[in-house]
């Protein structure tokens, strides 16, 4: 292969990457305040049907976007009022958030299936596009990918670089060190529920109007759950976040490359492969994450069991 | 007030009675805002889950692989693990159920019929153990790996249904050649209602388990493991040999559920053998409390919920995926109102 050609998986790898990439950025944050959200698969589920909708209905993707990220947050306030309010367990309400999620995704987005839309513009021909070099490479990659990048700086600088990182990093911590601050634990976990569902309702977003341009029933396919994993591989690092979550984009990328290469294996086996490496990659680096210092300690009750 | 709540009865009934009325009110709720006449709304599902010999035959035939998939739920719980994988293991038995019926298709009932029923078991128990062994070993949350594992075991069944066990008569369809009646569930009449073996199979297993659980030294072990980990493994109990254990029965008992869809329901290998069964048993295992008993008449009114979705689809255009809305709604009025009350007696 040449570097033409290297650009060119990596570029693809970038694209599928971003739903996930937004996704583990989102529930980075939430885990961070020491709330687990296993309903990323429900909220991205309903920022796809918004963000589709509305790019549909209005012709803008970025509303469409904007959307869609409000509707993840919506639905995710249902996690903070049964977990926070009602002191349901945070894995069965996660779940619920799913089903919930996937539910009126489902029954909201039934018109939706079949249209089209034209999402954003290509940036191959702006500026961006005649940079020497790489230029043709940069301009493959969409309105979407550069903002999860950006959304990569912030949540960075944001958590080890602003007073209110360090008061969000402590929530996840220890409750108590917090409540000696004079700060509510339950308010910044509120805030971290809330900003993960907006996040993840982005990731939705950029999924639908983004990269497919449609809107199919069930169509994150797992990817809400992959990056709930995924941010364990991370080690709750936003930094790391992207070649994390870039692995996932890669073993996509990787399949659709071997498919059209015609390479002599089912697609439907070759379509296993984003799961399975992110599966693999999340075995070999789970007991390091555990035993080290780098999971938020107020977590460590919930991966571990249900009481 | 308060000495009338602290009744035995009324405590038990508490949380199943306020989380129903819970949930009629938010589905009211739902189907208002969305222009549907609720009463209406919830006469016809009654109407149609259980209103004439079809559509309770419909309803059973919907019920049998809840039930199974809530055992393969409720049971890892009875240990403290949290399994959604009910969807992939249904999947995974199917598959290695369907290479008996290729490899001996025109055998008598009695050899292809548990031949093929083994294979099920195996392969559901195969896919549940791996998880098991994951977080027995390396402690890896059983919750992330079963729910990855569905999707991977789907696109298996894909794969063996698009590709070598296509039958070519089938032109298009992606599906296996049809089942002989030797690979099925036998099936069972009484008046007009009519369904097979599974059925019987099913609650039959759900009041033996029940019984094991709750009466059995193996059960006090279980519940042991999920309180306190640290005195069960001083009484001498593995966590590993019983998460891996408990983890491959509960992945046999989904492997029968897909058996009797590919069987009896499908009569083929096709990608849509489960109308999300394996997440339904989850929802049911849950609202019983991982009680077996409580899980039969659960699945009952799942099924009954599933098979008037179908119905109102056709008279009342309301779209199928609310039977999704509606489960998801019913859940959390449930662990609302369970997880509410538990706060509140403690207080008390």
């Amino acid at each position: 292969m040449n570097i033409a050609a290297w650009f060119g998986l990596l570029s693809i790898a970038l694209l599928m990457a971003t739903p996930v990439l937004l996704a583990m950025l989102g529930e980075m944050l939430t885990q961070r305040t020491g709330i687990v959200n296993l309903g990323v698969e429900g909220q991205m589920l309903v920022g796809a049907a918004a963000g589709f909708a509305v790019t549909y209905a209005s012709g803008s993707p970025w509303l469409g976007m904007l959307v869609g990220a409000l509707a993840g947050m919506a639905l995710s306030s249902v996690h903070a009022l049964l977990c926070l309010g009602l002191g349901v367990n945070q894995i069965a309400s996660g779940l619920a958030i799913f089903f919930l999620g996937n539910g009126l995704s489902a029954f909201y987005g039934a018109p939706l299936v079949g249209q089209q839309i034209s999402g954003f513009h290509s940036l191959a021909h702006g500026w961006l596009g005649h940079l020497p070099i790489v230029g043709s490479f940069l301009g493959q990659l969409t309105s979407t990918v550069y903002l999860a990048l950006i959304l990569v700086l912030l949540c960075g600088l944001f958590l080890y670089r602003t007073q209110w990182g360090l008061v969000w990093r402590a929530t996840g911590e220890s409750a108590d060190a917090l409540r000696m601050l004079g700060k509510k634990p339950v308010a910044l976990r509120i805030a971290g529920i809330l900003t993960g569902g907006l996040f993840t309702g982005l990731a939705g977003a950029a999924l639908s109007v983004d990269y497919t341009r449609t809107w199919v029933e069930q169509m994150t396919a797992g990817r809400g759950l992959l990056a709930v994993g995924l941010v364990i591989v991370a080690r709750w690092n936003p930094w790391l976040a992207l070649p994390v979550a870039l692995i996932y984009g890669l073993s996509e990328a990787l399949a659709l490359r071997l498919q059209s290469m015609g390479a002599d294996i089912s697609p439907y086996l070759l379509g296993t492969l984003p799961y399975l490496v992110p599966l693999v990659v999340l075995l070999l680096s789970y007991r390091a994450s555990q035993r080290g210092t780098s999971m938020p300690q107020e977590l460590v009750g919930v991966f571990r069991g249900m009481a | 007030m308060k000495s009338f709540l602290a009744l035995p009865w009324v405590d038990r009934a508490f949380v199943p009675v306020a989380g129903t009325l819970v949930f009629l009110l938010l589905a009211a709720v739902f189907f208002q805002l969305n222009g549907y006449a609720p009463l209406q709304i919830f006469s016809q599902m009654v109407q149609g889950a259980f209103g004439n010999a079809f559509s309770t035959n419909t309803t059973l035939s919907k019920t049998i692989p809840i039930l199974f998939c809530a055992m393969a739920t409720a049971l890892p719980a009875r240990m403290g693990l949290v399994s959604v994988g009910a969807e992939g293991q249904l999947y995974f038995g199917a598959l290695t159920g369907t290479a008996v019926v290729l490899a001996i298709t025109a055998a008598p009932f009695w050899e292809l019929f548990p031949a093929a029923l083994l294979l099920a078991l195996l392969g559901g128990a195969l896919w549940g153990a791996i998880p098991g062994v994951l977080r027995a070993a390396l402690g890896v949350n059983e919750t992330i790996v079963t729910i990855l594992m569905n999707y991977i075991a789907i696109k298996i069944v894909e794969y063996a249904v698009y590709g070598p066990w296509k039958d070519a008569a089938n032109l298009g369809w992606p599906a296996t050649i049809a089942f002989p009646d030797a690979a099925k569930f036998p099936s069972l009449h009484l008046g007009a209602l009519s369904s097979n073996w599974a059925l019987v199979l099913a609650v039959l297993l759900a009041i033996v388990l029940h019984v094991l659980v709750e009466k059995s030294r193996w059960g006090t072990g279980l519940s042991l493991l999920r309180s306190n980990p640290r005195v069960a493994r001083m009484a001498g109990l593995s966590y590993t040999r019983h998460a891996i254990a408990v983890m491959a029965l509960a992945g046999s008992l989904a492997g029968l559920a897909g058996w009797v869809q590919a069987a009896n329901v499908q009569t083929h290998l096709q990608p849509d053998i489960s109308s999300g069964y394996g997440y339904i048993g989850f929802l049911v295992a849950w609202l019983a409390g991982q009680n077996f008993l409580r899980i039969i008449p659960l699945a009952l009114i799942m099924g009954g919920l599933l098979s008037s979705g179908d119905a109102l689809q056709l008279f009342a255009q309301l779209p199928f995926s609310n039977t999704l809305v509606m489960q998801a709604l019913l859940f959390i009025s449930v662990l609302g109102v369970g997880a509410w009350r538990a706060k509140h007696r403690s207080v008390a």
